[in-house]
């Protein structure tokens, strides 16, 4: 049974055993995921601060991290928006106690102002950073955090959409997704990670809590939800994108079928409505979700149910410009 | 101490292992220098060492990754985001294996509060830790929803209390925690498992006898006294039960330090409902205490047998499995008595003893095999940032470091779990001779397939095997050798032959020899039997398909998607989320499932809970299933690029269900879904766990679930 020679296997052990002497520590989660593990590099903020990746943004804090670039024309927008969902339902634990960095994976073309003029753009308050450095300081961060893509993968186009969401105090850390459901991201930074000493509210009782119907299943208003709520209401006013109610009324349906489906091009082609929405939305572009036929049908349906039921309340002015 | 850490092979070169500790040091100083501004990266990039992109170059002497000019056997390098473990070289095979702890059986009236239909909200103090306050004494979801299913027709018989708790020494045995007598005792933050202690639990059950399992979670209030790893908030699976889904341990019903749950484990044969259900069939039966049989309703051939149950805790199911939250469950029936004498025309007498008349465990043996890493301290080691999936470099079986077990010249039953957090396992024998396989996810096949190789063994897959060693000769011995290799822990890299992975030609330290056989003669005779015919499958062929969905596991391509997704019938790509409703198949139906995987760089073993299901196709044809999977199965390998089509039946009991990767770590907040067997047509409001009591949130459902 011996598959090495005795003489290798006895100059291994000997080896090994020189270094095996056991120092019997007990070290606490956060020691094991704290100063000695993560870098202390030197990032920048969009408000051109300098900043101490360990000592001044993780250290004792509950922090959700992102990685993006504000050039990205698909997942950033919507994880970004997302958060800001996120930031809202946390009100003013953010830059108190709950910390967001949405650090660039495109750090030379993301300078401070182009990070500031995006995180404007999604409405990004107290607490939420966006961050720039080093390319190179950042892989280290972005690897450490185990979000690194892969060799055979573009380092840009490729790059992972989680979020990791830690108490660094305690040493625990979950990955998320940044395009989940945003009362459920809340409830595990807030709740879980705070081993529930924050005293957040708490969902309802069983005899509150009624079941989902079938019905509420409809495809339309799960895609307006999962895809589009994060920067659109129905009836709620203007957020990151313009209100949809009225919206199936102001527009003719083959024009709002071509941009839902694929609104990048729309603007690549100078289609004057989707210039004038770029210019008045701050100049974000809506991205484009790679909603398929059936998905922008079930989406128009349901927003013209919507619209069919407001019974033409929609806003006198204002929609046509939308 | 995680920077930049490898395996080397055991028979590294004295060269070699300087050279890699150096490699470590030097690129340990490079990563601290450059983050402390020691020197310029425009410095490092002068001297060659980091490339253009700004990694560290992989040059020889600055990463212990690379490969080596010293190196032997090809002299890959697998990252396990941990050092070398040490303390075990020149110990292989120096410690008897230990047989699993038999859970004891109580009668009902022992437990105190007694157990209660729906979740006793009693309250009491809870731990400033976790907030304060009050909270229920125990942490099952309130309300009608999650009450036992059945508890009036199928009262529990039997009660068995765990606690889960840290490392501590066995007072039945005096059995230190340790892998190895050369290795230091585990500290109570290291391990956590069943009780506390070393071995690993074994559950006993039979059909027609309900268990009510009370689970204490006695774990620190404090989640910091974790070594680094783990989370004090679990959630139980009995894997496969056909049980209620209040008792499949749901990933968001989870409980706390403190509290208990009460999983109620009727142990009923699937298709109660539908066949035999008056209990006429004496194949459809369960051992009683004198050797005789006592009839069950259901179908015989949803028999089961080796189960295991272990953590489900959403987002850490791979960091409390790793630390000791696992244990085996063996189900008996009237064709799987453990008993291998009675010969009354039912029993199959498949190798187990005499003794009793049912439950032998003599010559029927569980082997959990599962690789770990510990630290230089000689302390379990995980890495939480390894999201590929996380390897160890120390194999071990039962909880110890490649033991020796003594066999006498017979038959033998092995009842084998892979219960690693990515590592796939690929058994022989060290002499090429043949096993015999008897059973695949605890599922007797309908004939034995006689291997001198299993199969690629999948995390959480079961082989049950018959080994019989009265070909050797006492004195001889004999070893089990793994021959799959990983690199790292997305799929396994290779698998070797039989004399490679002897010759050591692996630098992966868990590929060759884990467990060696030292044959004694043979006390008494060898009554058992392995039946060419044991358990036919059930027949599906007059229940119609309802309805087919696609299950897709990947990495898309892209940016617009997450690492670990699922998609749902063409849907996008999601990660987990427990509140998200997928599927919501009807009571008393039968669909078919694809499960496609949609990369060639990965490999998931995908389980689908509660009911058993049959593979119909590999890669779109039945001619790519070998006999092995031909039985009954609740794991299903999709191996690169492939898919698997499976049928599945649902029956009984409702509520609701998962269905994940058993990779525990792309399962952990990716790769998982929640399914439910609908109470009509809605979705049930999905469980929101605090230590001050469970209340609900609103369920999200996808537009294909109903």
């Amino acid at each position: 049974m011996l598959r090495e020679s005795l003489a290798a296997r006895a100059a291994a052990a000997a080896m090994i055993l020189s270094a095996a002497i056991f120092i019997p520590v007990t070290p606490a989660s956060a020691a094991t995921w704290g100063a000695d593990y993560f870098p202390n590099s030197t990032l920048t903020t969009q408000d051109g601060k300098t900043v101490r990746f360990y000592d001044d943004l993780l250290k004792d804090k509950r922090v959700v991290i992102n990685f993006i670039y504000t050039k990205c024309g698909d997942s950033c927008p919507l994880e970004t928006a997302r958060l800001a969902q996120v930031q809202r339902i946390l009100g003013d634990r953010m830059g108190r106690e709950i910390f967001f960095y949405s650090i660039s994976i495109d750090p030379v073309k993301d300078s401070p102002a182009e990070l500031k003029s995006y995180s404007q753009k999604f409405h990004a308050g107290p607490g939420w950073l966006f961050l720039t450095g080093k390319k190179a300081d950042i892989e280290v961060i972005r690897k450490k955090l185990g979000q690194a893509a892969r060799a055979d993968e573009n380092q840009l186009t490729d790059h992972s959409t989680s979020l990791m969401i830690g108490n660094v105090a305690t040493g625990q850390w979950v990955r998320d997704s940044s395009l989940d459901n945003p009362q459920y991201i809340a409830v595990i930074i807030r709740d879980w990670l705070s081993d529930w000493k924050d005293g957040g509210p708490r969902g309802k009782s069983f005899a509150e809590a009624p079941p989902t119907p079938a019905y509420l299943s409809d495809k339309g208003a799960y895609l307006f939800q999962t895809r589009c709520a994060a920067c659109h209401t129905i009836g709620q006013g203007d957020s990151v994108g313009p209100d949809l109610l009225g919206v199936t009324k102001n527009r003719k349906r083959d024009w709002l079928a071509s941009f839902i489906a694929l609104p990048n091009m729309m603007l690549a082609k100078k289609d004057p409505i989707a210039t004038a929405l770029f210019a008045r939305y701050n100049q974000l572009p809506m991205p484009n979700l790679r909603l398929n036929d059936v998905d922008v049908n079930a989406l128009l349906g349901y927003l013209e149910a919507h619209d069919a039921a407001s019974h033409g309340q929609a806003k006198a002015e204002g929609p046509a410009e939308r | 101490m995680s920077n930049g850490h490898f395996f080397l092979p055991w028979n590294a070169s004295k060269a070699r292992l300087r050279e890699a500790e150096n490699a470590r040091k030097n690129r340990l100083e490079i990563v601290k220098g450059l983050s402390q501004g020691g020197f310029s990266r425009r410095e490092l990039f002068k001297w060659g060492l980091i490339t253009g992109a700004g990694a560290l170059a992989p040059i020889h002497g600055l990463s212990p990754f690379v490969k080596s000019a010293y190196a032997s056997g090809g002299g890959l390098s697998i990252p396990t985001g941990a050092p070398p473990s040490p303390g075990t070289v020149g110990t292989d095979f120096s410690q008897p294996m230990l047989r699993m702890e038999v859970l004891q059986r109580n009668p009902v009236s022992s437990l105190n509060p007694a157990p209660t239909w729906m979740a006793n909200q009693t309250l009491k103090p809870v731990d400033p830790m976790l907030g304060g306050g009050y909270g229920p004494i125990e942490g099952r979801p309130p309300g009608p929803d999650w009450a036992h299913q059945r508890w009036d027709v199928l009262p529990p018989k039997v009660a068995v209390e765990v606690s889960q708790e840290g490392a501590k020494t066995n007072p039945n045995g005096n059995i230190p925690f340790r892998f190895h007598p050369s290795l230091p005792q585990q500290n109570p933050t290291s391990m956590w498992t069943f009780n506390g202690t070393a071995p690993p639990k074994l559950l006993m059950g039979r059909y027609g006898e309900p268990i009510l399992f009370r689970h204490h979670n006695n774990l620190p209030a404090d989640i910091t006294q974790n070594a680094g790893f783990g989370r004090h908030t679990i959630s139980t699976h009995e894997h496969n039960g056909h049980h209620g889904a209040e008792n499949d341990g749901f990933t968001g019903a989870f409980f706390f330090p403190g509290q208990f749950y009460d999983y109620h484990y009727p142990i009923v044969l699937a298709g109660m409902d539908s066949i035999n259900t008056n209990a006429t069939d004496i194949m459809a039966s369960s051992p009683d205490d004198n050797g005789g049989l006592v009839k069950v309703p259901g179908d015989w051939h949803e028999t089961m047998s080796t189960h295991w149950f272990h953590d489900h805790m959403f987002s850490f199911t791979s960091h409390n499995v790793y630390k000791g939250n696992a244990g085996m469950f063996n189900l008996y029936s009237g064709l799987d008595r453990g008993n291998e004498e009675i010969n009354d025309g039912v029993n199959l007498r498949l190798p187990s003893g005499t003794a009793k008349s049912w439950g032998n465990l003599d010559f029927d043996v569980n082997l959990m095999l599962a690789d770990k890493a510990w630290d230089q301290s000689g302390q379990l080691y995980f890495d939480i940032f390894n999201l590929d999936g996380f390897l160890g470099d120390s194999m071990t079986v039962n909880f110890l470091y490649k033991p020796y077990f003594e066999v006498q010249a017979r038959k033998y039953r092995f009842r084998i779990l892979n219960a690693s957090v990515s590592r796939f396992f690929k058994i022989a024998l060290s002499d090429g001779s043949p096993m015999i396989q008897i059973a695949n996810d605890g599922n007797l096949f309908p004939h034995p397939v006689v291997l001198t190789q299993l199969d690629e063994q999948g995390i959480a897959e079961r082989y049950d095997i018959v080994v019989d060693f009265s070909r050797y000769k006492p004195g001889q011995r004999v070893s089990m050798v793994n021959l799959c290799e990983h690199r790292d822990g997305t799929k396994p890299s290779k698998d070797l032959s039989l004399a490679d992975a002897l010759a050591g030609k692996s630098s992966d330290p868990c590929v060759g020899p884990f467990l060696e056989f030292r044959v004694i003669p043979c006390s008494k005779p060898d009554l058992s039997q392995v039946p060419a015919t044991m358990i036919p499958n059930p027949d599906l062929s007059k229940i119609p398909v309802v309805r087919e969905r696609t299950f897709e596991f990947g990495r898309a391509g892209g940016s617009d998607s997450a690492p670990w997704t699922v998609k749902t019938d063409g849907g996008q790509g999601l990660a987990a989320d427990f509140s998200r409703l997928a599927a919501a198949p009807k009571m008393g139906t039968r669909e078919v499932w694809h499960l496609v995987n949609g990369g060639g760089g990965w490999d998931h073993p995908i389980h689908i809970h509660f009911e058993e299901g049959q593979i119909l196709a590999r890669n779109g044809s039945l001619s790519n299933v070998p006999a092995w999977e031909r039985g009954r199965k609740d794991v299903y390998r999709l191996h690169p690029a492939g898919s698997v089509t499976l049928t599945m039946q649902f029956r009984e009991f409702a509520g609701m269900f998962m269905e994940h990767c058993h990779n525990t770590v792309h399962e952990d907040n990716a790769m998982l879904i929640r399914w439910e067997l609908d109470r009509g047509m809605v979705a049930m409001p999905t469980p929101n766990p605090t230590p001050q009591g469970v209340t609900y949130i609103n369920t999200s459902v996808m537009p294909t679930a109903f």
